[in-house]
């Protein structure tokens, strides 16, 4: 068996992962990352591909937690996590929400003002950043309904870098903060999986691996480390440590933003290549209107949802775009490791108060998208009308039921939860398991609740936070 | 993939061309060969299940043609024959679509990927 020896060991390389491999090495700690995923260069394959859910995406993007309804998820699988596959759209943690996350479960050091320094590290690192000039048709929508309607309507900054020209090219962490940590002597060890973390006491003295060799086949691996970070994201990170025998408030109240989709058919063709960076913020915190991956098969899925006759829409696809609803929940869920089972049962539990902002959601983006001139409106709601003017979203209402809505989410958090009240979180304030001296995690699973927008923004202000933290006791 | 399983990503994929439902057909695999244990676990006794009726159905000389009973999975009362449903066609729809030949090349006497797509789930 091969023995690798780290300081510091990170698991996942994904928006928390990469976070803290770049501070420590940058501050000249030894760091091995390692990832499940394989490295793939970040311009290989085309966003939103099926090439990429097949290279990137983790299980192909073949995920869901179970419930009524089931909700499909993803994540990614790859060096850089699923920063390679989400939109990219950067959205600050809103102040009242982390004040409310402060006082109830009794975060350190969660200051406004604290946060606005890490978030300017991280925004200044990558570049953040809203287009140099006019948003493309497919995100003037959103603009144009909301203005007809009177509703507030932003576009969101972007972890894009722009030339001048005006074209952007995201900034994942794979072309980012995994190079940069790798040039201040971190070492990434892609396509190595960890089965469990080796205990002693009150430490974690390494972990064992699986690592795959480019011939297919496979090596066993102990790793020895002084400290551990786990941040593989809110279902494998809570899988891992139930794995190795850690399940105090470890995997219960996962949360994520369930959301519907409608595609919209409009008179003239509309751009497919990027996600709309516009959003309907009239709702915000608790609903937010958005626009969503359209390629071809996309569109094709959206339509497909609604369970209707759509050949004649989807003749014309490059005149349809999909948008979407996505509310904060009230309902939450849990991750299960199950002996002998990589993948973990994943469950989630809306509550009615969740079904019935959902239901209003879809009806305020089909009013906004109605107003934005689109002529016909196909719901991810089996059975429903295609709505082609106001007074047919009605009928949406009653056809929304947990078994007709075809559901999915993106934002999956919570699964850990940072802060004081050891009641209600498995870590604290900076992310250190409860019970361990050197086991941290610095990922999704801290965040208390599903912050309402994209939490790549929260994740890599609250890791740079907490990497600080660490490095200041060593 | 069960046989089952072929039947029915052959019955969604409609009248394509060969190669392209061999793509369709490899990429549906490679997602039911990659997804969650306990969901495989879950389609895979689907699979047998409903797989075990049609063949005894057709046995017993019935007529009912598999895109036929899809129709009737696809609104069934139980909730996992509905998703069962759902999840084949989500992957038929999604790979007919972005796996589809450019449409230049393609010859017009053969039938649109779209329509195919579209094609006894529209």
């Amino acid at each position: 068996m091969k023995t690798l020896e780290t300081e510091v060991l990170i698991i996942g390389s994904g928006a928390g992962g990469a976070v803290t491999a770049a501070t420590l090495a940058r501050a000249g700690r030894s760091v091995l990352v390692v990832e499940e995923g394989p490295w793939i260069d970040p311009d290989a394959v085309e966003p939103f591909s099926l090439d990429e859910m097949v290279l990137k995406y983790r299980h192909q993007g073949a995920s869901a937690a179970l419930g009524t309804p089931g909700i499909a998820y993803a994540e990614g699988r790859c060096v850089g996590g699923s920063t390679e596959i989400n939109s990219g759209l950067y959205h600050r943690l809103p102040e009242e929400l982390a004040d409310e996350w402060r006082r109830t479960y009794r975060i350190a050091e969660f200051t406004p003002e604290v946060l606005d320094k890490y978030s300017d590290l991280v925004e200044n690192e990558l570049s953040v950043s809203k287009l140099p000039g006019a948003p493309p048709p497919s995100s003037a929508v959103l603009e144009r309904g909301a203005a007809k309607l009177g509703w507030r309507a932003v576009e969101f900054a972007r972890v894009f870098r722009y030339d001048h020209q005006g074209r952007g090219v995201k900034q994942t962490m794979a072309r980012t903060l995994v190079p940069r940590a790798v040039e201040a002597g971190a070492q990434i060890l892609a396509e190595c999986r960890i089965s469990r973390l080796l205990k002693r006491d009150d430490r974690i003295v390494g972990a064992r691996a699986e690592r795959t060799l480019p011939g297919g086949e496979t090596e066993p691996v102990t790793i020895i480390a002084e400290h551990v970070f786990v941040c593989g994201g809110a279902i494998q990170t809570p899988t891992l440590l139930q794995h190795s025998g850690i399940r105090a408030q470890i995997g219960n109240g996962l949360k994520f933003h369930p959301t519907i989709k409608v595609a919209a058919r409009f008179p003239q063709a509309y751009d497919h290549g990027d996600v709309p960076m516009h959003r309907v913020t009239e709702f915000s915190p608790f609903l937010t209107i958005g626009g969503s991956a359209s390629r071809r098969g996309h569109v094709a899925l959206a339509l497909a949802d609604s369970g209707g006759d759509y050949a004649d829409a989807l003749a014309a696809w490059e005149d349809v775009v999909v948008y979407y609803a996505a509310i904060r929940s009230d309902g939450s869920g849990r991750v299960t490791a199950l002996p002998g089972f990589r993948a973990p049962l994943v469950t989630y539990r809306m509550t009615d108060a969740d079904q019935s902002r959902l239901a209003r959601g879809l009806l305020h983006l089909g009013e906004v998208l109605l107003a934005a001139g689109a002529t016909e409106l196909y719901p991810s709601i089996a059975g429903a009308p295609v709505a082609r003017r106001a007074e047919d979203l009605v009928e949406w209402w009653d056809a929304f039921t947990p078994s007709t809505a075809n559901l999915m989410t993106v934002h999956l958090t919570s699964t850990v939860r940072m802060g004081d009240d050891q009641s209600r979180t498995g870590a604290d304030s900076f992310g250190r398991v409860w019970g361990f001296r050197n086991l941290r995690i610095n990922d999704a699973s801290l965040l208390p609740d599903a912050p309402g927008v994209n939490p790549q923004a929260a994740i890599m202000t609250i890791a740079a936070r907490n990497a600080d933290e660490f490095l200041s006791h060593l | 993939m069960l046989w089952l399983e072929r039947q029915v990503v052959a019955s969604l994929s409609g009248d394509v061309r060969p190669q392209h439902r061999l793509a369709i057909e490899g990429y549906v695999d490679g997602v039911l060969r990659a997804m969650p244990e306990l969901l495989r676990i879950g389609v895979a006794g689907e699979s047998i299940v409903l797989g075990a009726g049609t063949w005894l159905a057709a046995r017993l000389g019935s007529r009912r043609l598999l895109s036929e009973r899809l129709e009737g999975w696809e609104h069934s009362r139980i909730g996992p024959i509905r998703q069962y449903v759902r999840l084949l066609s989500s992957l038929v729809i999604f790979a007919s679509e972005e796996l589809a030949p450019d449409p230049q090349a393609l010859d017009p006497s053969q039938p649109s990927a779209a329509a195919a797509g579209a094609n006894g789930r529209g």
